[in-house]
């Protein structure tokens, strides 16, 4: 039996697999390996080589893996065991029909605009044989001919393509509010109708061929749009699909079984990891439990959860392990609950963005302006009233003024995750222009942790492979940066070791049993100290000693909620914390300093030195920020002499330490109200109120899950270097946009008067029209374009 | 210019016929994915196992 054996559950295979009408089945599978192309690409390639598979695709963005394949000839669980062996974890997800909804979206939108072009391009080509004359010479009744095949091409294109605009200019009537739907619905019905009455009394202009460019452009802008929304959505999918779906089940005997999240059975007691979210609803069977529960409430504050009360889904276990009595799973959990009310509250919700409400705006002008006009030459000549307001509301449709933005931000937004940064909001790169001030965390976002096998100071003579395996099996139920730099490289080791009853102290390390060994890793006074209480109880003669040393910097990580401090090097005074069995007293001072210590009941068994060292790419980053005007500073829940050194070798003067996750807010809402706007920049949960209060947020891709559900941009494969390219892209884009503004305006105020004077025939109106639009699309696509810039190159 | 009312309904047909190839281009999802067969070509090792040597960490960040 596999270990992915889990998946051919019958009662889960209904919850991933998606059966299709040929019979065939289709799942989407979550594979954080697809962040790689070379990888992506080598799993398609062997995915597809496997039998029964008809159709594979990759998902970069949402790092998902969609398969069609035979079921009868090749089974789910053989399908996951595959992606395994070929070190691409695969999980399959749960189908839902978001993703129907979002496809099928898409695929309407690319049809309405492909019929529009098609038939523009019909329509232009009879307009430009009435324009040039050419039938003119021939036969008045040719000419006829060419203005009703005009009439007829336009149809399937007002009635197909503009349909969007209808429903949505309906539904605007209908909620009473003024969106971008009904100016342009009204627009294109006006135009439509007068040119359609035109041809039919056989005098008078038509056209045609401005209404189809109109509707064309704007589909184009809306399809653009759209496709920049689900990249963006396509993200936060991958954000919320790290979810587990697989959860630790606690068997009858003691061991731990994994299974699927959704095949949970009330009743079932399951193991929650520290840093791991809840996979079901359920009561709390420890003592008590941190957990972050901003999934459910919105807010980051961690709550403090005692045995028996209940714990949501989704929430996020800050200390753990803890197990958990399931009591509601799948479907019933209360945030799936949420979750559905709140796709129900998006789908009702029209995307009215800030473009939207300003394109609403100027399309209602337009047409006041056209009122105007015609209002105008009612009085004066009302003959010529009709063809010159048709005139006006032709030349001064915005086209170009609905496709500056979206194709600006989606050339910006294509450019950036070239680069390795995904932005999930995308008003978040309008204020990105604006931001003075960048508040770093320290811990795993400007300083990474590394252990190297130097560094592994076995004290009893074990191997170093040895010692580092226990270590791991250790670490491994952390999410804590150090428990994940020792986790990182003890990696190659196999086979892993299992822990059990693994248990963090906050701010102190974690302790564990392993193979029936009790085992203590963390700082020197939690690994050594707090055994005196429970095996060397008034047997040790050194234990007055110790405990008064161990004191006073235990008191203090352990009121220090954010669980950076656990090497605090307070605590690691050489000599005087070290009993006399602790063979390893010789170590130098300094090798101490950043150590971890692994203990059991017999004392050290092994140091492990980490060293922090700025990111590779941490110095050019803060350079760049600096030269483009943002002034950075730490906030730091370490200890003032390791955040001073970090500080110091970055240039960073401005740096605060011992800064619990409240006094990090404190400082974010200080530098807000003196007037800064703040990018923060964050990888932990502890970094999530920041993340969530600032203007602007990134997180590193590495961090937890709870920091990137609060961050507006993401950066993959956690390199820094992103940000200063975010900024100076978002910098770009707001002159772009300004400046498509300031050229509809221009164009605007120079063309309708002589439009509103009858001075612009109809052949002039679309080549200014679609000059216009073309310029400004020109310009849009500059955005994010530089030869330069460090491109996402495939990896070897 | 009688020609023209042999020509203007050939043009309809080819743009019908295409009109109706889009469709079923879009129906089988080959507008989906417009990023990762551009990196195809650049594949060089047509093997998957080999791109995917053991000892390659999926954890470890480069």
């Amino acid at each position: 039996m596999n270990a992915h054996a889990v998946w051919g559950h019958p009662l889960l295979l209904a919850q991933v697999l998606r059966p299709r009408r040929d019979g065939r089945s289709e799942v989407a599978l979550r594979v954080d390996a697809l962040a790689e192309p070379r990888r992506a690409l080598a799993l398609e390639q062997a995915i597809r080589a496997l039998p029964g598979i008809e159709r594979v695709a990759i998902l970069p963005a949402a790092r998902r893996l969609r398969v069609v394949w035979d079921a009868h000839r090749l089974s789910l669980d053989a399908l996951v065991e595959r992606c395994a062996a070929l070190h691409c974890p695969a999980q399959p997800l749960p189908h839902d029909d978001a993703d129907d909804v979002r496809a099928a979206e898409l695929h309407a939108a690319l049809k309405h605009l492909l019929v529009a072009g098609m038939c523009m391009m019909q329509v232009m080509a009879y307009a430009l044989v009435i324009y040039v004359g050419a039938v003119d010479f021939v036969d008045f009744t040719t000419r006829g001919l060419f203005r009703w095949l005009g009439f007829l091409t336009t149809i399937p294109l007002v009635a197909y393509s503009a349909r969007p605009f209808f429903t949505g200019a309906v539904r605007e009537l209908r909620e009473r509010r003024l969106g971008i739907h009904l100016p342009v619905a009204l627009a294109v019905a006006v135009v439509f109708l007068a040119s359609a009455f035109n041809t039919l009394r056989g005098a008078g202009e038509i056209y045609f061929d401005s209404v189809s460019m109109f509707v064309f452009l704007l589909l184009v802008a809306r399809y653009v749009e759209l496709r920049a929304r689900h990249h963006g959505n396509a993200q936060g999918d991958a954000a919320i699909d790290a979810a587990p779906l697989l959860a630790q089940r606690i068997a009858a005997d003691g061991t731990l079984e994994t299974v699927p999240a959704l095949a949970l059975r009330a009743g079932d007691r399951v193991h929650v990891a520290e840093g791991a979210t809840v996979p079901a609803d359920g009561v709390l069977e420890a003592d008590s439990a941190r957990l972050d529960e901003a999934l459910l409430t919105g807010e980051s504050r961690p709550v403090l959860r005692r045995r028996g009360e209940r714990l949501v889904a989704g929430s996020v276990l800050l200390d753990g392990p803890a197990p958990l009595r399931v009591e509601h799973s799948g479907a019933a959990t209360a945030v799936a609950r949420i979750g559905a009310l709140a796709a129900r509250a998006r789908a009702a919700r029209s995307f009215a963005t800030a473009g939207d409400r300003d394109i609403a705006r100027f399309v209602a002008r337009v047409l006041l302006l056209t009122a105007l006009t015609a209002l105008g030459w009612l009085l004066v000549d009302p003959a010529r009233a009709f063809d010159a307001a048709l005139a006006v509301l032709v030349v001064a449709c915005p086209c170009a003024f609905a496709l500056t933005a979206p194709a600006a931000f989606t050339r910006a937004l294509t450019s950036l995750a070239r680069r390795g940064v995904l932005v999930t909001d995308s008003a978040a790169l309008g204020r990105l222009a604006q931001v003075d001030t960048a508040l770093f965390d320290k811990t795993g976002t400007l300083g990474v942790p590394q252990l190297e096998l130097a560094g592994i100071e076995p004290l009893r003579g074990d191997s170093r492979e040895e010692v580092l395996a226990l270590a791991t099996a250790l670490a491994r139920e952390s999410s804590h940066p150090l428990a994940r730099a020792l986790a990182d490289a003890a990696c190659r080791l196999e086979p892993a070791r299992q822990a059990e009853r693994v248990e963090a102290v906050a701010g102190a390390g974690l302790r564990g049993t392993v193979a029936g060994r009790a085992l203590r890793l963390g700082r020197a006074d939690f690994a050594l100290g707090a055994w005196a209480a429970e095996t060397f109880e008034a047997k040790s003669p050194l234990r007055e000693e110790r405990f008064s040393a161990v004191r006073r910097p235990m008191a203090v990580a352990m009121g220090q909620e954010t669980a950076e401090t656990w090497t605090a090097q307070g605590a690691l005074q050489p000599g005087r914390l070290l009993p006399p069995r602790f063979p390893g007293h010789a170590l130098a001072p300094e090798r101490q300093r950043d150590a971890l210590l692994l203990a059991d009941t017999d004392g050290a068994i092994a140091a492990f030195r980490l060293a922090e060292r700025p990111r590779h790419d941490a110095q050019a980053t803060l350079d760049a920020l600096r030269t483009d005007g943002i002034a950075p500073c730490i906030a730091s829940g370490d200890t003032p002499e390791r955040v001073a050194a970090l500080a110091q070798t970055l240039g960073i003067a401005d740096w605060r330490a011992r800064q619990s996750p409240d006094d990090k807010l404190a400082r974010l809402r200080e530098l807000r109200t003196e007037g800064h706007v703040v990018l923060a920049v964050g990888d932990g949960s502890n970094d999530a109120p920041i993340l969530a209060g600032a203007d602007v947020s990134a997180a590193l891709a590495g961090g937890t899950g709870l920091a990137q559900a609060q961050a507006d941009l993401l950066l993959m494969d956690d390199r820094l270097e992103g940000l200063a390219r975010a900024r100076s892209i978002a910098g770009e884009v707001q002159r772009i946009v300004a400046q498509g503004r300031r050229w509809s305006l221009a164009y605007n105020l120079c063309a309708v008067p002589f439009a509103a004077f009858g001075f612009v025939p109809p052949w002039l109106a679309g080549i200014g029209m679609s000059l216009s639009s073309l310029a400004v699309v020109l310009n849009a696509l500059r955005a994010g374009r530089d030869g330069n810039g460090p491109r996402q190159e495939l990896r070897a | 210019m009688n020609i023209l009312l042999v020509l203007i309904p050939v043009t309809a047909l080819v743009v019908i016929v295409g009109v109706a190839l889009f469709f079923w281009a879009v129906n089988h999802q080959q507008f989906d994915d417009l990023d990762t067969p551009a990196i195809l070509p650049l594949l060089d090792e047509p093997a998957a196992d080999a791109t995917m040597a053991p000892a390659e960490n999926p954890t470890s960040k480069p």
